[in-house]
């Protein structure tokens, strides 16, 4: 290689030997240092691993039953005594139940204040679903004294300043009022800084869930308001009939953007769907929980014909673990994992948290539009959220572990 | 009990790179990752209807077909095929001068356009410009020799051939610098480039400087057509490809040892038995949680004392996903660094000193390079500074939402008073990360994606030629950011491949010795 024509071979202040000299002049430094036992623990690791634990160990402090709502709130302490992960109001708990030789997991939004969880204190409130695996069934079993698994506060249905508007609507119906009781209590205690209008549908009066509390908070916190809608009832100085894009005008700020919050069963996300369309807002001023998969995919316009009612086989890996099951085109595929006892991932049961992602290595699925939130490499590449894929063919799937 | 001959502990950069490595030359192989993605740092976040990359701004050493740099060498040699996007130019840099004056450049990419450019900002300053560039070829030349000789390079060939680089390797960019009589104010815009190093210009080796920037200029910048989780993903697939096998959501917890020689790997998915682990995880997280005490070497406990947990690139970082196009938000430019000042010690300083003192932003709208980032009418952009354990070591649970959001307000608020550039009122998602997320997602410690510092004698070029000193229990090698060639991915992958290859020899000669699986 020619000679540079450069000035640093004359300079005296750079000296060719030091390179020679830096594995030395390293090893020097390091052995001018005294040993110690290493120390593999970092406080920002230990922080984020008590906010975000892998499973959480809940035991049930106090079952309060709610008569007419047909519902119960789950009062849960740590049952490693002390504080719990810190949340953001509006998360959910993903529990992990094993039911008749199954593993299941279910999402309960928290409904109390943040605040709460510093004083080791959590609550999810859980309504009757006549015909479903699960909800009745804890209803029924769950004892003050139990203990649960369940993962940390997830989810995304949160008050964020820098996105969403000081003025929200938010739109509950049924049970999809949990979310709502914490971002109220943390509005009323300071937690959270914006106000909420809350149109709020139910059956009748006497079967709203939470009304106390609602009632007294709005008493309390001049930032939240709720107005109660009935479907099934008329009453004189109360709203009737479904939410529609005329009552939410009717109390939204006359003038200005406000954001749309929406949580609730799929018949009302279908109801809605046209109303909230009619308002015109950016798409950055709505915001909804997702809700499970829908239970009827052959409803979907673009699900493959005569598919209902067949049956597959799934071959399933999990690391050295291999085994063959029963699945049904009708149910997403992690529900033929649950149903065979294997502890497949799975948290939001939307296709949100991309928790259960696994590699389907062959075999095909359908995925509905609305659950599909897959990655571009992942859709590209083979792998699936079992959560929301409905088999269409026998499958071979290879699944991740898990923590518990 | 599952038998391989290696298992890789981590699917990041490195665990990748190393798990093809090993598969390829015909190692079963296992790759084992504790989250349910590969990737770590190269991954990436969906939210609403858009995906989002966390970590990657620009990819070193790809460069385009017909000047192919290391890394497309790489993924050709393992067989991983994906499409790429060229960056559209080296950067913007918008600070004050150590002099006091303000800044704003825009440097393009390519050796000639890059000193041009200097020169319209710098009259005067073409010669040495040349001068620096010719220094960097020599430098980059000499450590390809260096890596091609796994650390035992011939004296005679280094000081013939590659003689600049002896003079100059040893000393920080900053006295280089001096000694070439670099102008000024050229210094200062070069120095833009040392965030991606984390290490300021007085204690960064002019070598590992060197090197970065020239692959930079001379090849250009490139991303992945579908974030970086395209990468890691196109690169998981090939290693299954090859007859490789991935565990997800499969967390080492303990390495088994059988004497002083690593034979297995406990987790949570059962023990696996092998011959080798490659593990892609921080040396001080090994040696104090994941192997018996009494088997860690004197030497490597004054090795961890003596680096004294100097980690770098403690991530922390905004996105946001908005509803309208660069052009609507004014936005031009694919990265804008914004750091306080040129003055990269202070800068380092004030960046250390938290979020009080911490002015540094770069800010980044991937639809400049990849005008389909996101859906038709978006973009996406995001903003990274570093954390300080000043902030968040002892933060509360309680303030750690406001805390985030706080320091990602004053990003925003840094954007719009340098570039003018206002988002608010267009955010359709937006995500924060901290050093805590990155702690949570990648295990590395304090969310520090660099590794230890590669500062002053722990240097990368000091590493690289103590390769077979570091690190020696037997069965048992780390690979990574905080491995001999630092961080970055490009550098993470090829720190993979060299430790792979290493263990692919340590594993032959002690089978050569009458070892036994």
């Amino acid at each position: 290689m020619a000679e540079l024509n450069i000035q640093i071979s004359a300079d005296p202040r750079l000296d060719m030997q030091k390179f020679a000299t830096m594995a030395k002049v390293r090893e020097e430094a390091i052995q001018a240092t005294p040993a110690e036992e290493v120390n593999g623990t970092f406080a920002i690791n230990e922080n984020a691993k008590a906010l975000h634990p892998d499973v959480m160990k809940l035991v049930i402090d106090e079952i309060i039953d709610r008569g007419a709502a047909e519902a119960k709130t789950y009062i849960l302490k740590n049952a490693d005594g002390g504080p719990l992960p810190y949340f953001r109001a509006g998360q959910y708990l993903s529990l992990k139940l094993p039911l008749d030789g199954s593993f299941v997991t279910r999402s309960y939004s928290l409904c109390l204040s943040p605040k709460e969880a510093l004083n080791g204190k959590y609550a999810i409130t859980i309504r009757t679903n006549p015909g479903g695996f699960v909800a009745d069934r804890l209803l029924e079993s769950l004892k003050a004294g139990d203990t649960v698994l369940s993962s940390g506060p997830q989810g995304f249905f949160y008050y964020e300043a820098l996105r969403d508007k000081k003025q929200v609507i938010g739109l509950a119906g049924g049970s999809g009022i949990t979310p709502f009781l914490s971002l109220a209590s943390a509005i009323c205690d300071g937690t959270e800084d914006f106000e909420l209008t809350l149109l709020y549908g139910s059956r009748t009066e006497e079967s709203i869930l939470f009304r106390s509390e609602l009632d007294a908070i709005a008493a309390a916190c001049p930032k939240f308001k709720v107005i109660h809608v009935l479907s099934d009832e008329k009453k004189d100085g109360w709203e009737s009939g479904f939410i529609t894009a005329e009552m939410i005008r009717k109390y939204a700020p006359a003038d200005g953007e406000y954001s749309v919050y929406l949580c609730g069963p799929e018949a009302m996300y279908r109801f809605l769907k046209p109303e909230i369309a009619k308002l015109k807002l950016p798409e950055r001023l709505f915001r909804r929980k997702l809700i499970d998969v829908t239970k009827t995919p052959w409803e979907c316009e673009d699900h493959p014909k005569d598919m209902r009612g067949k049956s597959f086989t799934v071959k399933v890996k999990q690391g050295p673990a291999e085994c063959e099951i029963p699945a049904s085109a009708d149910e997403p595929v992690l529900v033929a994992l649950e149903r065979a006892g294997i502890k497949a991932p799975s948290r939001c049961r939307a296709g949100e948290c991309g928790w259960c992602r696994s590699r389907l290595l062959e075999g095909t699925v359908f995925v509905p539009q609305e659950n599909e939130m897959r990655r571009w490499a992942d859709k590209h590449y083979g792998y699936i959220h079992p959560c929301c894929s409905f088999p269409t063919s026998d499958l071979v799937l290879e699944v991740p572990g898990e923590f518990f | 009990m599952p038998r391989y001959d290696i298992v890789v502990v981590g699917a990041g950069n490195a665990g990748m790179s190393a798990a093809l490595q090993c598969q390829l030359a015909g190692m079963k192989t296992l790759l084992i990752e504790q989250h349910n993605l590969p990737g770590g740092a190269a991954t990436s976040i969906v939210r609403g209807r858009f995906e989002i990359d966390p970590t990657l701004h620009e990819l070193c050493d790809y460069g385009p077909a017909d000047n192919p740099g290391d890394l497309r060498n790489l993924l050709d040699k393992y067989g991983v095929k994906l499409d790429f996007y060229e960056c559209p130019e080296c950067f913007r840099c918008i600070s004050t001068y150590r002099d006091g004056t303000p800044m704003d450049v825009t440097m393009p990419a390519g050796i000639a356009a890059f000193i041009d450019k200097m020169e319209s900002y710098v009259p005067g300053s073409r010669e040495k410009m040349e001068q620096l560039f010719d220094l960097f070829q020599v430098v980059l030349d000499g450590i390809a020799y260096i890596t091609a000789s796994r650390g035992n390079p011939d004296p005679k060939i280094l000081g013939t051939t590659y003689a600049n680089m002896l003079k100059t390797g040893a000393y920080s960019t900053q006295e280089v610098f001096d000694a070439l009589e670099l102008p000024l104010k050229c210094q200062d815009i070069l120095s833009t480039y040392w965030s991606y190093l984390g290490v300021d210009m007085e204690h960064l080796a002019f070598i590992h400087y060197a090197a970065m920037v020239h692959k930079y200029v001379s090849r250009g910048a490139y991303i992945p057509a579908h974030t970086s989780h395209q990468l890691s993903t196109a690169m998981v697939e090939r290693f299954r490809e090859l007859g490789g096998d991935v565990w997800f959501n499969c967390r080492a917890e303990e390495f088994l040892f059988n004497g002083d020689r690593c034979v297995g790997v406990k987790t949570n998915m059962g023990t696996v038995d092998c011959m080798y682990v490659l593990a892609n995880i921080n040396p001080d997280l090994i040696y104090g949680r994941m192997m018996p005490k009494e088997l860690v070497p004197e030497r490597e406990k004054k090795l961890s004392k003596a680096r004294d947990r100097k980690l770098g690139g403690r991530m922390y970082t905004m996105y946001l996903c908005l509803d309208a196009t660069p052009e609507e938000l004014g936005i031009k430019d694919y990265t804008i660094f914004m750091p306080g000042t040129a003055d990269s010690v202070a800068e380092y300083n004030n960046i250390m000193g938290g979020m009080k003192t911490n002015e540094f932003t770069i800010f980044v709208c991937n639809n400049l390079t990849n005008p389909e980032f996101s859906p038709p009418g978006t973009c996406v952009v995001s903003f990274t500074t570093f954390g300080s354990p000043v902030d968040w070591n002892d933060l509360k649970q309680e303030d750690y939402f406001r805390f985030k959001t706080e320091g990602a307000m004053k990003m925003l608020n840094t954007l719009k008073k340098k570039t003018g550039i206002d988002l608010t009122g267009h955010v359709e998602e937006i995500e924060i990360c901290s050093p805590w997320t990155f702690a949570r997602y990648l295990g590395v410690p304090e969310g520090a994606v660099y590794g230890y510092e590669a500062r002053d004698w722990d240097g990368m070029m000091a590493r690289m030629q103590m390769i077979g000193y570091d690190y020696p229990i037997k069965g048992l090698r780390p690979v990574g950011a905080a491995g001999p060639r630092s961080d970055g991915f490009t550098a993470s992958m090829i720190c993979g491949q060299l430790m792979a290859g290493s263990a692919l020899m340590d594993l032959k000669k002690w089978k050569e010795e009458g070892g036994k699986a």
